[in-house]
């Protein structure tokens, strides 16, 4: 029992993580219709950054925190900048290949500076375990999903409430009106790419906060694309409440089928359920069904 | 500007024909004559490379008729790869298959296996059509990685070389021959299958699904068969790497390689026959450049961060692939058409 109460919270938690990462997600998605497959390798950088800034630079945390998050906002304009806007208005094939280049790109960066294959940051939050119940459940975890749910919450101020946020509601909902408003649609691009490179360096830190660096950060940006399709792509709703599931299944899953099948079954889980929607319910959870016409 | 001035057709068999003039003729057995003499007066170093290039154009000419033709991006590539190989692995380590059946049974084991990824392509497209390869190249990775009695598991397995009748192929010149016989059939496979009535009606699916269909192409089934067409050439060219490389290891087939595949159909061009062929010496070429200039680079630099030599093959094959889709998005397919129409009409501009 208290095996179960410890996967189902550690699972929400993590869910929630991945949740915010699969946000950055959706909001290129919606504002741009670009398929950002760099996700993963956008959470690795920001991870390296910071311990490059914690460890290696030797930064106070005042210091630190706020140098990756403006790091990531470089980041997250560059991409755009560089790579999408000159490829606006180009076949959906060669905007997601082209996040594909940039993965590879991003990736080779990595490797060129932090050769070294693991890394931990320093220890930010306290280290003693909490006691729920019968469960036993190391801090970090419960502060990753208020950080997650605190992040999520100011974001959907800013989209309901902030000037820019509606601007990138009504993007994502009819990119010619948007610019007959005089609305520049470039720079919602541009602000869209920075909040994903935002949130994917805070979940980053996160889940390294967690896990410690490692090459494994790439596959937890692609689990967030789990997240993404369960949800639906184009629903921020769906990501949140996605999220805790894949969590979920994923903790559950690694924790009683682990004697069953073998070790390891834990990181494929998102990805089989990843099959399983495609075949029943494509358009995920809270998706809009596309409808074409010729 | 398809055909020099003056080539005109006096009947279907020569309109149709892929080889049209004399020159044509010329250097397309000049061409034959420099790469079946190549192991004379190659070392046998480059001669593996050239092995490499080989086993690498037939995995992109699959790739090149899902994306490129039927217009399905796959980012699982690497992974049907891995099932040929390994399938062509286990039939002949273990269960004492000759070489040429095991290489058929591996494509259509991959064949196979892309039919069943491949089947959610039926109904989505784009976007999550990406992620359903990614998800299959993970599945099938970890299912290679975890079933120890049969693939080795972590560890890999060895396979013995090929061998058609009692005559072994052994050496790097005699992988050659065989691996260039193997490329120069399915490059001609794909030129064919491009002009037939299945690449016209790929083309029609990649332009517009929903119109192909209306005008009464199956769906369905031209979807699947350009799975199962472009996970058949993935699995012979993992069964021949296999066999080349005399020892599997599921590190060979990650989910960069798979990156790097539509890459190089992408520096090609797309839905060209010419172009998986360009892309992959491109690309092969430049991992040997840097395999050859980076250690040079380190040691003319001392200052440079240690991992110099590691990440920056990544990082130049990314620049290029975004490079190329930018500036150059018909790939080199496009440069060598263009080449072709200025070199017959020289001296003249137009």
């Amino acid at each position: 029992m208290a095996e179960l109460l410890q996967y189902t919270i550690t699972g929400i938690a993590v869910g929630m993580v991945y949740a915010l990462i699969a946000l950055g997600f959706a909001l290129i998605w919606k504002s741009s219709s670009v398929a950002n497959l760099a996700l993963g390798q956008l959470v690795l950088i920001s991870s390296w950054f910071t311990y490059g800034m914690l460890v290696q630079a030797k930064l106070p945390y005042w210091l630190g925190f706020p140098l990756t998050i403006l790091f990531a906002i470089f980041l997250g304009w560059v991409i755009e900048r560089f790579t999408l806007r000159p490829l606006i208005a180009q076949p959906i094939l060669s905007l997601i290949t082209v996040t594909l280049g940039v993965a590879y790109f991003l990736e080779g960066v990595v490797t060129f500076i932090w050769p070294m294959s693991v890394g931990a940051l320093p220890r930010l939050f306290p280290q003693e375990p909490v006691h729920i119940g019968p469960a036993v459940v190391s801090q970090e975890y419960i502060w990753a999903a208020v950080i997650s749910l605190i992040l999520f919450g100011l974001l959907s101020l800013f989209f309901k409430y902030h000037k820019m946020g509606i601007a990138m509601r009504a993007t994502a909902d009819d990119q010619l009106a948007v610019q007959a408003c005089a609305i520049p649609v470039t720079s919602v691009f541009s602000v869209s790419w920075i909040f994903a490179c935002i949130v994917a360096a805070v979940g980053g830190v996160l889940i390294s906060s967690i896990g410690g660096i490692t090459h494994g950060l790439v596959e937890t940006g692609l689990k967030s694309f789990s997240v993404v399709i369960l949800g639906g792509l184009d629903s921020f709703v769906g990501c949140m409440v996605a999220g805790p599931i894949i969590g979920l299944c994923e903790n559950l899953g690694g924790g009683y089928l682990t004697p069953l099948i073998g070790p390891g079954i834990k990181d494929i889980i998102p990805f089989i359920i990843i099959i399983i929607v495609m075949i029943i319910k494509p358009y995920g959870l809270f998706g809009e069904t596309r409808i074409e016409r010729i | 500007m398809a055909l020099p001035c003056g080539t005109r057709n006096y009947d279907y068999a020569r309109d149709m024909a892929v080889l049209r003039t004399k020159t044509h003729w010329a250097l397309f057995i000049g061409l034959l004559v420099i790469v079946f003499t190549a192991p004379l007066y190659l070392r046998s170093y480059w001669l593996g490379v050239f092995n490499l290039i080989g086993i690498t154009v037939i995995a992109v000419i699959g790739l090149n008729i899902l994306i490129g033709y039927c217009g399905q991006l796959s980012i699982g590539h690497a992974g049907f790869m891995a099932v040929g190989a390994y399938t062509a692995a286990v039939l002949t380590n273990k269960l004492g298959f000759p070489f040429l059946a095991g290489l058929i049974c591996s494509g259509f084991s991959a064949g196979l296996i892309g039919l069943i990824f491949g089947l959610p392509s039926v109904r989505v497209k784009g976007f999550y059509l990406a992620i359903t390869t990614i998800a299959a190249q993970f599945i099938i990775i970890w299912v290679i990685n975890h079933w120890g009695p049969v693939t080795g598991g972590f560890v890999g397995m060895s396979v013995p070389y090929a061998s058609i009748g009692s005559l072994q192929i052994r050496s790097e010149a005699s992988q050659f021959y065989l691996i260039m016989a193997i490329t120069s059939i399915c490059i001609l496979f794909a030129k064919n299958l491009a002009r037939g009535r299945v690449g016209r009606a790929f083309i029609a699916i990649r332009d517009n699904d929903l119109a192909a269909e209306v005008m009464g192409i199956n769906l369905l089934y031209y979807k699947l068969l350009a799975f199962f067409i472009g996970c058949f050439l993935a699995g012979i060219a993992g069964a021949l790497f296999a066999h080349w490389a005399g020892f599997l290891n599921a590190e060979n087939f990650t989910l960069s390689d798979s990156i790097l595949y539509i890459g190089m159909v992408i520096i090609g061009g797309l839905g060209t026959t010419i172009g998986p062929v360009l892309g992959a010496i491109l690309i092969r070429l430049l991992q040997q450049a840097i395999m050859y200039i980076s250690p040079v680079l380190e040691s003319a630099f001392p200052t440079l961060p240690s991992g110099f030599t590691t990440g920056i093959g990544p990082m130049v094959f990314g620049l290029v692939i975004i490079l190329f889709l930018i500036l150059e998005p018909r790939g080199l397919a496009h440069r060598w058409i263009l080449f072709k129409a200025a070199y017959r009409l020289w001296p003249f501009s137009y």
